[in-house]
């Protein structure tokens, strides 16, 4: 319960987000069905949107499946910070877990662990809060498909921005941490000059903290 | 959109989403990890939120936006506020919704 109530600002982010894809997926040509399943079984956020955008372009499945595994790499950072504080957590909760995610739940759970309170139910908590939020949002907006409208016109488009500014300013609390964030956000800047999609951002965060864990303290 | 591309794209994407969280989780937390890995691991999160802000404010939908009126940018500032004085993601994300609807009309 507790971790329904971490979660609860996740879901609200969720589902208009999850309505605009799946806005996004009907209009690509995707059914009711197939957006929805979509959805419950990636939670995968930009990568669901680049991967429908990506398959509607090209009609190349291993091209669209490379693309949404491309800009979903940074759950590979996450997980594995997560890990640690997952020792001894059954199996199956660890894949359910593992499903739920996301660059919001990760950063609700990360904070939660921090001050010593995060366990499996909470996490559990909050990822199943969000994954339902997500496949709601994604269902309403593909049944109500254009009658809703542009979702952008109710400003749907900060939503994600606003997120993770809140997410930031949460992660910031000794010196470091901002030094490594004002880091990695410039690396990730002047990287995406030259590297397409989410690249910049994985790279930038690797960079980041390997210069932080290699100089002096 | 062929019925057979479309369940590839979605039970594809299943497969790979679900094996890229769970097999750092699955390997990593049975295993003791070095302190110096511990500590790498301390700052990607900071790292990632970062360098996540900085591209969706600065570079929104893939393009930069380097001017002065780039809602996106004057929007984060009273949404970090917010958040910083209040703690809650929800009030801050209803302060950033609105002062970039705001914003957008005013700047055209």
């Amino acid at each position: 319960m507790r971790g329904a109530r971490l979660g609860l600002p996740i879901f609200l982010v969720y589902m208009p987000v999850g309505m605009a894809f799946g806005l996004a997926a009907t209009a690509a040509g995707f059914t009711f069905a197939q957006a929805t399943a979509c959805s419950a079984l990636a939670l995968a956020g930009a990568g669901q949107f680049i991967g429908v955008a990506a398959l509607a372009g090209s009609g190349n499945l291993a091209a669209a499946l490379i693309a949404t595994g491309v800009v979903n790499l940074r759950y590979l950072l996450f997980s594995a910070t997560l890990a640690p504080h997952l020792k001894g957590v059954p199996r199956w909760q660890q894949l359910l877990l593992a499903h739920t995610l996301t660059d919001e739940t990760f950063a609700v759970n990360i904070a939660d662990a921090r001050v010593g309170r995060a366990d499996r139910f909470s996490m559990t908590g909050v990822g199943l809060i969000s994954w339902f939020g997500w496949t709601l949002g994604t269902a309403i907006g593909a049944a109500a498909g254009s009658a809703i409208g542009d979702p952008s016109k109710w400003g749907v488009d900060f939503a994600m921005p606003a997120m993770f500014i809140a997410l930031l300013v949460g992660q910031i609390t000794r010196r470091r941490e901002f030094v490594a964030g004002a880091l990695a956000a410039v690396l990730a800047l002047v990287l995406s000059a030259w590297l397409p999609g989410q690249w910049p951002v994985v790279a930038g965060a690797i960079a980041a903290a390997t210069v932080m864990t290699v100089t002096p303290r | 959109m062929s019925p057979t591309l479309a369940w590839g794209l979605v039970l594809g994407m299943a497969i790979t989403n679900t094996v890229i969280r769970l097999v750092p989780i699955a390997a990593i937390s049975r295993l003791e990890l070095p302190e110096i890995a511990h500590r790498w691991l301390s700052y990607i999160p900071v790292s990632v939120m970062a360098a996540i802000v900085a591209t969706q404010v600065l570079r929104p939908g893939g393009n930069w936006m380097l001017r002065p009126d780039n809602p996106y940018l004057l929007a984060s500032v009273p949404t970090a506020i917010v958040y910083h004085f209040t703690r809650s993601f929800f009030g801050a994300i209803v302060a950033g919704i609105l002062s970039f609807l705001a914003l957008r009309y005013l700047l055209g």
